[in-house]
């Protein structure tokens, strides 16, 4: 019995002891930094010393500018040692430390400047197209970095160069907040201007900005046509002349221009091209009788042309109409034009059907050989008195009384 | 072969086919589901990416003069919403150490030194719970295509939890500057430069002089039909006030109310239920009361990337009704301790301790308390609050002990018991309960005390409830009768004896 209360007296105070001496290595830690150097460059060893005595058992947390890790010292000659990761200690900005041991606090941080060398410079250019004129303009924003990725120190200098036509031109410009930019303005010719940029003697590859012409301003037309008859075959081609822009640059290939066609009855129709080389075509069939139409083209929202008025003389002068015996087959022509010769296979030929005043049927036939022929079906158009009209070229003929048996 | 064998070996026939054909459907089913994802044309164009609250810490633009283009409201959005959303996934990316989603919001050239930093923290095992609270960026460029912003983001509030393997090792605040410089890339604002430029611990001051506090004699109220339901569709404007006027005659001057977290909508909150808690602190000043507001009832989740929506929640309550001159007094959560088991005391100790900054930040005017369970728990964030205050549900010998010992050790702030009370229940659950007389006996013994020793309190709770929602006590019916005969007023609506010692002894 008694042994057995001395074994747990001695056991309790073993226990006791050795959770002293525990507290005793907690408590005992004491730490200094000994790295004095605040300031690095991207890349360099940074290493961060302290002395210590007591525990070794602390970490160093440390956070730059992309996040955070928790390190593990080395431990020699009464000095931890940290040695900051590569990945970590190559980015620029402030790093941020902090020593955790169980009593002391020890923080600080070191600024890792970028370096002073440069690697690439990161341009970005737009937009990629600009107004010719003097008041649009592209901007060339460049980013020098170092080999390691980082953007060098404010106020580096940059110089920005740019061509055109017979222009050169540099200015310097200063970085601010990692990056410089330059506006880079139109003139008034339109073309390509070349773009780049250099500092600390590294020279970007070239960039280049089209210069587009200005809106178009207003412009003349012409018509062409092979002859003035209105022979429903024919076209008249509609041309502009070279629409410009107001500092005189032959405006976009394809810019749209629309003519507008007037005819003597008020109906409108139209045609539209694209420029090439400052210059729409439009064409439009000739019409097939005698006409008068006035024509004017647009730019849509930005320009306009001036009217021009062409006459259609009329080609057929007049047609034969035939009849078979029981009526029901009617052949006009031959239709002859104005050298009397037969008009181009084509020519609409309608037919109108009226019976008791209303309209029956209306058909329509393209002229063959210079006839048009329309049959009149008995089981269509049964026994009965009609009235036909026959059209073609503008000429009308009536027959007011068809019997048919 | 004897026949117990047979079975046992028929048995497990049985088994390996039930196995057998568990491990078949299975095996169709994963095929099945298998081949039912993949390219989804909907989603190429990252069209059906749903805009959850996830991240809403703090941001504020200053005035724009930036140079460069002139910025339309629309992209400065899209700017904010992507450089937030790179913060939140880097934070989700150090915290598993993996790069999901870290290439959409960083370039190639950018993610890089995150994957980096991924692969040193998966060796050491070092992982990271982190948050950032407060932006303040600057536009200082936007580039004429609309392609590239450069912002400085000042006064970053970031505050991590770096644990070592499952260890907390530290956990840190800094106020830090960065140079951010952002490329628009396939409808991503992504971050190609990012540099921080400035960091400094960060530490907000304890109040000198904490906020005075009236005494209070108050009671804890939720109406008879709807306990803890108290808004929405089942709040009557009506029966609260007839309450509070009956309240207000039996010589109390304050009510505390809980504000649930879910289901006022959590980081968007409810329009209507807000309206409702304000008609409420409306009808406390018509009959003379003041209220303490209890914020985040029932909130359990605490986890560091959360942080941000309990922010934005706790704003729009807070500006609601901060110019209320019904207000007392902000109670940040109930019974806190409670979740030091399930969340860790460090982790709910770094939340209260940010939220009550945050609060005192949105409103300075007003005490901010924590409703701690029990007296040992009431001394942790002493030093933040204005006034401490702790739940009494002990035995009534030891009362006067207790709090003496406490003013022991909170010298400088006023200690209030904001809950108290007994329950009368006894019947089949506990037949050994305690009946309505003692209950009565109770409250003119704790009223005796608290006179004695000029102790301000709020009692649990006007009246005896005949339904408590699961989340309160939990399903077991000994607690469930318990919790239901707290009242001062029985479930027919008529008073217990106690209620002669609601507000005196």
């Amino acid at each position: 019995m008694r042994l057995k209360y001395l074994y747990i007296t001695i056991l309790s105070v073993l226990l006791l002891s050795t959770t002293v001496a525990l507290q005793a290595n907690k408590v005992g830690g004491t730490y200094e930094l000994l790295s004095t150097q605040n300031s690095y460059t991207a890349g360099d060893v940074i290493e961060l010393q302290f002395s210590f005595t007591g525990n070794t058992d602390v970490y160093l947390y440390c956070s730059n500018s992309y996040g955070s890790v928790v390190l593990n010292p080395d431990v020699n000659n009464s000095k931890l040692r940290f040695s900051i990761p590569q990945s970590i200690s190559k980015k620029s900005g402030v790093l941020n430390w902090q020593l955790i041991s169980d009593k002391t606090e020890l923080k600080g941080q070191v600024n890792i400047l970028p370096k002073a060398s440069i690697k690439t410079i990161e341009s970005y250019l737009g937009p990629p197209s600009i107004e010719a004129g003097g008041t649009d303009f592209t901007m060339l924003v460049v980013i020098p970095t170092d080999d390691l990725d980082n953007p060098l120190i404010d106020s580096t200098i940059v110089a920005i160069k740019h061509q055109f036509l017979s222009n050169q031109e540099a200015s310097d410009v200063y970085t601010e907040h990692g990056f410089a930019y330059k506006n880079i303005y139109s003139e008034n010719k339109s073309g390509r201007i070349l773009i780049s940029s250099e500092s600390l003697n590294l020279n970007s590859k070239e960039y280049d900005v089209n210069v587009v012409p200005a809106i178009p301003t207003n412009f003349e037309i012409n018509a062409e046509r092979i002859h003035d008859y209105a022979d429903g075959n024919q076209i008249t081609t509609f041309k502009t002349n070279i629409i410009k822009d107001r500092y005189d640059n032959i405006v976009s290939d394809g810019t749209y221009v629309t003519f507008f066609i007037t005819n003597k009855d008020g109906y409108k129709s139209k045609t539209s091209g694209a420029t090439i080389n400052g210059i729409a075509t439009a064409i439009l069939l000739q019409p097939d009788h005698e006409d008068q139409w006035s024509v004017k083209a647009y730019v849509e929202g930005m320009a306009n042309s001036n009217t021009i008025v062409l006459n259609y003389k009329q080609a057929v002068e007049d047609f034969e109409v035939a009849f078979s015996e029981d009526k029901r087959t009617i052949i006009i022509g031959p239709l002859k034009s104005f050298m009397n010769q037969r008009v181009p296979d084509g020519l609409r030929v309608q037919l109108s059907i009226y019976k008791n005043g209303f309209l029956e049927n209306e058909s329509i036939e393209s002229s063959f050989n210079g006839i048009a022929k329309f049959h009149l079906s008995p089981d269509r158009f049964p026994k009965g008195t009609y009235k036909l009209v026959l059209k073609a070229a503008g000429i009308t003929k009536t027959y007011t009384e068809v019997r048919y048996e | 072969m004897s026949k117990a064998n047979k079975n046992i070996l028929r048995s497990l026939l049985l088994l390996s086919y039930v196995v057998i054909i568990a491990l078949v459907i299975y095996g169709f089913g994963a095929l099945y589901s298998y081949l039912n994802t993949g390219a989804d044309r909907s989603k190429m164009l990252h069209t059906e990416v749903k805009q959850v609250d996830q991240y809403l810490p703090e941001l504020e633009w200053a005035p724009l003069t930036n140079e460069g283009r002139v910025i339309d409201e629309q992209t400065l959005t899209a700017i904010e919403n992507d450089y937030l959303d790179a913060w939140y996934v880097k934070y989700v990316a150090l915290k598993t150490n993996t790069k999901k989603g870290l290439d959409d919001y960083y370039t190639d050239n950018a993610v890089e030194n995150i994957y980096s930093i991924i692969s040193i923290n998966s060796e050491n095992k070092t992982t990271l719970e982190a948050t950032t609270l407060e932006h303040h960026p600057n536009l200082e460029f936007f580039s004429e295509d609309g392609q590239l912003a450069v912002l400085t983001d000042h006064d970053v509030i970031e505050f991590k939890r770096i644990f070592n393997g499952e260890t907390l090792i530290t956990e840190v605040t800094e106020k830090s500057s960065y140079k951010v410089t952002l490329l628009l890339e396939d409808g991503f604002w992504r971050i190609r430069h990012l540099v921080k430029i400035k960091s400094e611990p960060y530490v907000v001051e304890n109040p000198k002089e904490p906020i005075k506090i009236s005494d209070i004699k108050g009671i804890n109220y939720y109406p008879q039909a709807n306990p803890w339901d108290m808004f929405g569709d089942a709040f009557d404007a009506d029966v609260i006030a007839s309450d509070f006027e009956l309240i207000k005659n039996s010589g109390l001057n304050s009510i505390r109310v809980f504000v649930p977290y879910e289901s006022f909508g959590k980081s968007n909150v409810d329009k209507d239920k807000l309206q409702q808690l304000t008609t409420l602190l409306e009808l406390a000043e018509t009959a003379n009361l003041k209220v303490m507001v209890t914020l985040f009832d029932f909130y359990g989740d605490y986890s560091v990337l959360d942080w941000t929506l309990t922010q934005r929640h706790a704003k729009t309550i807070v500006n609601a009704l901060k110019n209320h001159s019904a207000l007392s007094s902000w109670d940040i959560k109930n019974e806190p301790n409670l979740d030091f088991e399930s969340r860790g005391e460090a982790l709910v100790t770094a939340w209260l301790d940010k939220m009550v900054d945050f609060v005192k930040s949105q409103d300075p005017n007003h005490p901010i308390t924590v409703g701690w369970s029990n007296s040992e728990s009431s001394t942790i964030l002493k030093e933040k609050l204005d006034f401490v205050s702790f739940h009494y549900y002990e035995d009534l010998d030891q009362l006067a002990e207790t709090y003496k010992t406490l003013k022991t050790q909170i010298t400088d702030k006023p200690i209030v018991i904001s809950e108290f009370g007994m329950s009368s229940y006894s019947g089949f659950w506990n037949p050994f309960g305690n009946s309505e007389d003692s209950q009565t006996d109770y409250h003119k013994t704790i009223q005796s005390i608290f006179s004695q020793n000029d102790i301000s309190f709020m009692s649990w709770t006007l009246y005896d409830f005949t339904e408590i929602p699961k989340e309160v006590v939990g399903r077991l019916p000994w607690r469930q009768n318990a919790q239901k005969h707290f009242g001062f007023i029985n479930k027919d609506g008529a008073k217990k004896g106690a209620f002669e010692y609601i507000s005196k002894q």
